[in-house]
């Protein structure tokens, strides 16, 4: 018989199992703990730039005395800041537990880990500092000057060789989709941020050809690290949460390799109606309107597995974050797809309409779903539960109230800031003082998500220096305990 | 512009030699077999189809 699935039949395995987990889970503590717990000084780095670039725009005179503090800096360092400090290295982290989890191998090399994060966290300082004294280097999404690069790149080195140990040091058989997604993220990031660092910073291409590769390089960004990344998480946490496999590995294959296949195609439709090559823009235009297959089949392959369990997500911290995140991914790339589209894409393209896509990806699925994944995964390397549900309560709400928020402002202002810039009778200073109020709803509510990560980071500063004994109770978001639910 | 065109060159070339190989490994290595069994891979005997893992705690004890 399956020892998966009947486990009470060989006290036995049952042991050896929880051994092995437990050696996981304590060998990851450093490493992951680290690369989690310097991720979240990032987050509220970037929630507070975030919030002074927001109010910059609708007050222009805030805080424009001091140089290092005006908008052409404070928002460059927020996007970099919130893409390399936040879901970066959180990243980085959640998917070495995984890896490490599904491997069924223990992290080896503690110490090459632990100064992979002290090397990745000088070079996001390094990077912020560069970009706030004036050193950007201009380029979309790779502001950090040349020297923040190196501490990067050899950083990511060492997490390759872990997360290529760890794959070598598996038991035989299946390599879960979750791994694939992961380690997948693992080797396309670097190649993403050094090829283009090279080609646009440190040995500049022609200037025609530096927009293609820049947005090759920023779309991608997106696609093929935070979405494999969490991606993975989702593949991991919603199964294993729930108790239940997923709905369909078979479409999880389809999705995975047709994102390997074709998502780096994407990138240039950030290029429509610019002077570039038509076939360019128009085969990724098309690329665009395909990943609405990877798209339908981790929509699909998620909803079915939830289906029967959706209650669970008023108990369980980590699944609301998680399903919240996966149905943000679905919304994201539904609308990506449309965006991509000529049409569509005139209305839409130079305004907050496109900034609130951005979120809805970034903000909306990835963080959400690494919020979820460090729910499940802190407890497990500490070895003791969250300490207050009020906390985690406040977290969530005023993360989901403030961004759902924040999406609806920022996509309605876009979309009639774009409908009147169509139109050539509208003087353009009028247009810019129509987008006033949603400017000014986009800070409250972004004001808002800065509240629930405060909760977040106070939770988990609470859990990481109490010592006393855990209570002995679940931290769920309500006392009452779910029914469990039958074995399907 | 040289050093540009090899370094485009070499990374299209590892990119795509790399994914293929990628796939057919995994095709060749029964990757693409057996889902159920690989859809089950992530359950352990502790930690069995139809046990919610949801909070650290009730599962622990």
């Amino acid at each position: 018989m399956n020892p998966k699935i009947a486990p009470a039949a060989d006290p036995e395995a049952v042991e050896k199992s929880r051994l092995q987990r437990l050696e996981i889970d304590r060998a990851a503590r450093w490493p992951v703990g680290i690369f989690i717990g310097s991720s979240l000084v990032w987050l509220i780095l970037g929630s507070v730039l975030a919030i002074a670039a927001s109010i910059k725009l609708h007050d222009p005179a805030f805080l424009a005395e001091n140089a290092w503090l005006t908008f052409g800096r404070v928002r460059p360092a927020h996007l970099n800041i919130v893409a390399y400090g936040w879901l970066s290295t959180a990243g980085i982290g959640i998917g070495l537990w995984i890896l490490s989890r599904l491997c069924r191998a223990p992290i080896r090399d503690n110490r090459s880990l632990t100064l992979a994060a002290v090397l990745w966290n000088m070079g996001n300082a390094v990077g912020t500092w560069g970009i706030l004294r004036g050193d950007s280097t201009a380029v979309e999404w790779l502001e950090y000057p040349t020297y923040a690069a190196p501490f990067l790149l050899v950083s990511f080195a060492f997490v390759m060789l872990e997360s290529v140990g760890l794959i070598r040091r598996r038991p035989p058989g299946h390599i879960y989709i979750s791994q694939w997604y992961i380690m997948a993220a693992f080797f396309w990031f670097p190649s993403l941020y050094f090829t283009a660092h090279g080609l646009l910073v440190l040995a500049p291409v022609q200037a025609p050809a530096q927009p293609p590769i820049n947005w090759w390089f920023a779309h991608n960004a997106l696609g093929l690290w935070f979405t494999p990344i969490g991606l993975g998480a989702a593949y991991y946490l919603i199964p294993k949460i729930i108790g239940r496999p997923i709905h369909s590995y078979y479409l999880s294959i389809i999705g995975f390799w047709s994102l390997a296949f074709f998502y780096a195609w994407n990138g240039m439709h950030h290029l429509i109606g610019g002077p570039f090559p038509a076939w360019l823009i128009t085969a990724s235009v098309v690329a665009s309107v395909m990943m609405f297959i990877p798209v339908i089949t981790v929509a699909i392959n998620h909803h079915f597995t939830m289906v029967g369990h959706f209650k669970k997500t008023i108990y369980s911290p980590t699944l609301r974050f998680v399903v919240f995140g996966a149905m943000c991914y679905t919304l994201a790339s539904f609308q990506g797809s449309t965006m991509a589209i000529r049409p569509l894409n005139s209305i839409t393209h130079f305004t907050h309409y496109t900034i609130a896509h951005a979120h809805l990806g970034a903000y909306g699925f990835a963080t959400m779903v690494f919020f979820g994944s460090i729910y499940y995964i802190m407890p497990r390397l500490l070895e003791r539960e969250w300490p207050s549900r009020f906390l985690i309560r406040v977290h969530f709400w005023s993360c989901a109230v403030g961004f759902i928020g924040y999406f609806v402002f920022l996509s309605w202002g876009g979309v009639l800031q774009g409908l009147e810039m169509n139109k050539d009778t509208t003087p353009f200073l009028e247009i810019v003082a129509n987008t006033m109020p949603y400017l000014k709803l986009r800070t409250v509510s972004g004001s808002l998500m800065t509240l629930g990560h405060l909760a977040f980071v106070t939770s988990f500063c609470w859990m990481v220096i109490r010592h006393r004994a855990s209570s002995g109770e679940p931290t769920l978001f309500t006392n009452r305990v779910p029914d469990p639910d039958p074995i399907p | 512009m040289l050093v540009a065109s090899v370094v485009i060159l070499i990374v299209m070339l590892l990119g795509s030699v790399g994914a293929l190989f990628a796939f057919s490994w995994a095709a060749t290595h029964h990757q693409f077999e057996n889902l159920e069994e690989a859809a089950e891979s992530i359950f352990d005997a502790d930690e069995p189809i139809g046990t919610p893992t949801d909070t650290y705690i009730t599962h622990e004890s």
